[in-house]
């Protein structure tokens, strides 16, 4: 970026291009690194584009999913009578930093089930498991540990504890362990 | 972005900044637009604001089988993996920008807490979608996918549910 930005001030000084093209230029290469960005997640074959949705399943979906709804500011959708629904946004926004249009908002979905009962439509039963999801980290806007640490306490939110630099851990009302960070938390400054 | 490129350019021909200073100004004011507004990073009044699933903390008992499931079958990259107990696997936005990722690590040898929900499954968008891809991709790579047009499951290594979907078959607002 920084070489192409030279070359054109290059350009501009030697009387090549207009002022106003300049700006033009960097500001259409500017925001074409973000369109370039979006484009290099591009799908190839079959690839993870988001979290679609989690499952979770607990023996009081409403009491969990108001919960959520309460820490997270997330609005409740499709109320069943076994399951909710909680988008992380509201209807026709997109996911964070994501542009196309065919990744819809990620969701957890609150269910309370038999999860050893027998499929009712015939398929195969459920294998079991021997791997467990034992944690999910969320990202969460503005994240500035102390003053969420004094928030969620003020809230009532049970066993809030430091993780690391950059986040919290909770526990939310089934024993299910939550943590949460900013943006700084990721694939490379984790582990 | 416009305005702010012009009030460089402004600084840049007044000598208040450095041919330097410029270069590395636009730059930075791209990296600061991929990486979303300052809306976006704005906390509510009260309470969170959900961005995203940041990780899923997946526990299992080798490591390196899921990691080479997800990596393959999913196209996660690979991050940060020890060699030894664990590995990042990232996938969507970049890392920072807010990209998931799932740490993939070897089941601890203590007992975990009592807790008394599971993740039963998670689900993964999987964009572009077509029916016919998605099962002779999945197939390819010795998967057995079963499902509906839009949404399938397989099972990882250690039998934990896997569902992938198009944004028609899986949205909370269809």
């Amino acid at each position: 970026m920084e070489g192409f930005v030279a070359s054109k001030l290059n350009e501009f000084e030697q009387g090549k291009i207009s002022r106003r093209t300049l700006i033009e230029m960097l500001t259409l290469a500017a925001t074409g690194l973000y369109a370039a960005d979006a484009r290099a997640q591009a799908p190839a074959g079959v690839k993870a584009a988001l979290v679609n949705h989690v499952s979770y399943t607990c023996p009081d979906f409403k009491q969990a999913g108001d919960w959520y709804s309460k820490v997270f500011n997330l609005d409740q959708v499709g109320l069943k009578a076994t399951e909710v629904t909680l988008p992380f946004g509201k209807k026709g926004e997109q996911p964070y930093n994501v542009t196309a249009k065919d990744v819809p908002l990620t969701f957890i979905i609150f269910r309370t089930r038999d999860l050893n009962a027998p499929p009712a439509n015939g398929a195969a039963p459920r294998p079991k498991s021997t791997a467990v999801v034992n944690h999910i980290g969320y990202t969460v806007a503005d994240f500035e540990r102390n003053r969420v640490r004094d928030q969620l306490k003020a809230m009532g939110v049970a066993n809030v504890r430091d993780g690391g630099l950059y986040s919290l851990h909770m526990t939310d009302p089934f024993g299910y362990d939550v943590q949460i960070s900013g943006l700084a938390n990721n694939a490379l400054t984790d582990g | 972005m416009e305005r702010f490129i012009a009030d460089l350019v402004a600084k840049f021909e007044t000598g208040t900044i450095s041919r330097r200073d410029f270069c590395e100004g636009v730059a930075l004011a791209a990296i600061v637009y991929a990486a979303g507004g300052a809306d976006a990073n704005a906390a509510p009044p009260s309470g969170l604001k959900m961005l995203g699933v940041n990780h899923i903390s997946y526990s299992c008992p080798d490591y390196r089988k899921a990691r080479d499931f997800y990596s393959s079958v999913l196209g996660m990259e690979t991050l940060k993996d020890d060699g030894k107990t664990r590995v990042n696997l990232a996938f969507g936005p970049a890392p920072g920008k807010g990209g998931s990722f799932i740490v993939a690590r070897n089941a601890a040898a203590t007992a975990p807490a009592p807790v008394r929900a599971v993740v039963d499954h998670v689900c993964y968008t999987i964009p572009n979608w077509n029916d016919a891809r998605v099962d002779a991709a999945l197939k390819a790579k010795g998967q057995n996918p079963t499902g509906r047009s839009g949404s399938v499951n397989v099972y990882d290594p250690f039998n934990f549910q896997v569902q992938l979907a198009s944004s028609e078959a899986e949205n909370p607002f269809i």
